[in-house]
């Protein structure tokens, strides 16, 4: 198999489990309105990750989602750098992005979790969801970086 | 020559306990996934540290998927001891609010009541299995930031094509 294929295999594969994942995040709310006994088993998942403070959540359905606001903004994130990742890499080469674009996306993120852990502001759920995003546009870039080169490494053997 | 494999145990069990027992301990677990992902780079900075070979975002992608799944089980470990200790303190709460509103806040009920519900052991393994893949998955992204933060590693004594003779020495001077 070529590794553009293979590549493209971890791709979709990364693409379509980030969007069940979202999904679930969505439906967990709605399930929990109609009294389904699947609700507390995804909020359980859930609550491995994600701390789930009600306050710090969106709501739907007259119920908090899955996961926090600045949670949601990094998987909505990721899902977006995941659709904006064959026009910016392809699937024929892997290369990681530079530590320096790393440290600067990092940083509004950083800044309002620190803030808001040391009490000098409240910041809302628009702002965790906002830098949330930024912070998990970049993370595919890593995260497909790493399966495909050890893709890679299996196709050299 | 083949070169030598990196050794992932090590790395990967210094940092999935670092993560673990960061996630496991009750109002030290407020950072979310953000202690598998630091974990799984500390797994990845411990195994470029010692590391006589160049080493890729595979590699880092490895050490950090195995720390994160180590993270996982010993989270479970550590948060069993702490679990009475939270319901006695939802209870203290839920009494306090008792005591002082004639109304308990929605959001607030609804925070109590997370995790109160009486779970099976099938329920409990499958939640395991599922916070494991979660964690290795976290883990894996962690060390290939790892990877990516410690930056490109020279190989001592590496030679990646036959070096070209340098010009001689000039002779020793003549007595």
């Amino acid at each position: 198999m070529r590794i553009e294929r293979k590549i493209a295999i971890i791709y979709w594969s990364t693409l379509l489990i980030t969007s069940f994942w979202l999904g679930a995040i969505g439906a967990a709310p709605y399930l929990r309105s109609q009294a389904s006994g699947v609700a507390p088993l995804i909020y359980s998942c859930f609550s491995t990750v994600c701390h789930q403070i009600p306050s710090r959540s969106f709501h739907l359905f007259g119920f908090p989602l899955a996961v926090c606001a600045r949670c949601l903004g990094i998987y909505a994130g990721f899902l977006g750098g995941l659709v904006l990742y064959p026009f910016q890499r392809g699937f024929s080469s892997v290369r990681l992005p530079k530590p320096a674009f790393f440290w600067i996306v990092s940083a509004p993120i950083a800044i309002d979790a620190i803030a808001n852990r040391l009490g000098f502001w409240t910041g809302s759920n628009v702002l965790r969801f906002a830098t949330g995003f930024l912070w998990g546009s970049i993370l595919p870039f890593y995260f497909l970086t790493g399966l495909g080169e050890l893709a890679l490494r299996a196709h050299k053997k | 020559m083949n070169d030598p494999k990196p050794r992932l145990f090590m790395p990967a069990l210094l940092g999935g306990a670092a993560a673990g027992l960061l996630s496991g301990i009750p109002f030290v677990n407020c950072c979310c996934c953000l202690w598998i992902i630091g974990g799984a780079a500390l797994a990845a900075y411990l195994l470029w540290k010692d590391s006589p070979i160049v080493l890729s975002s595979g590699d880092g992608a490895l050490v950090g998927a195995f720390a994160g799944i180590l993270a996982a089980f010993i989270r479970a470990l550590i948060s069993i001891p702490f679990r009475p200790m939270e319901e006695v303190l939802t209870k203290k709460i839920m009494e306090y609010f008792a005591d002082y509103m004639k109304q308990m806040p929605a959001q607030l009920s609804d925070l109590m009541n997370q995790g109160n519900e009486p779970v099976s052991l099938a329920v409990i393994f499958f939640g395991l299995l599922i916070s494991a893949a979660l964690c290795a998955a976290l883990g894996a992204l962690g060390g290939v930031i790892g990877i990516a933060l410690c930056g490109k590693k020279t190989r001592p004594g590496a030679q990646s094509a036959p070096q070209q003779p340098g010009p001689l020495p000039p002779p020793p001077p003549q007595p």
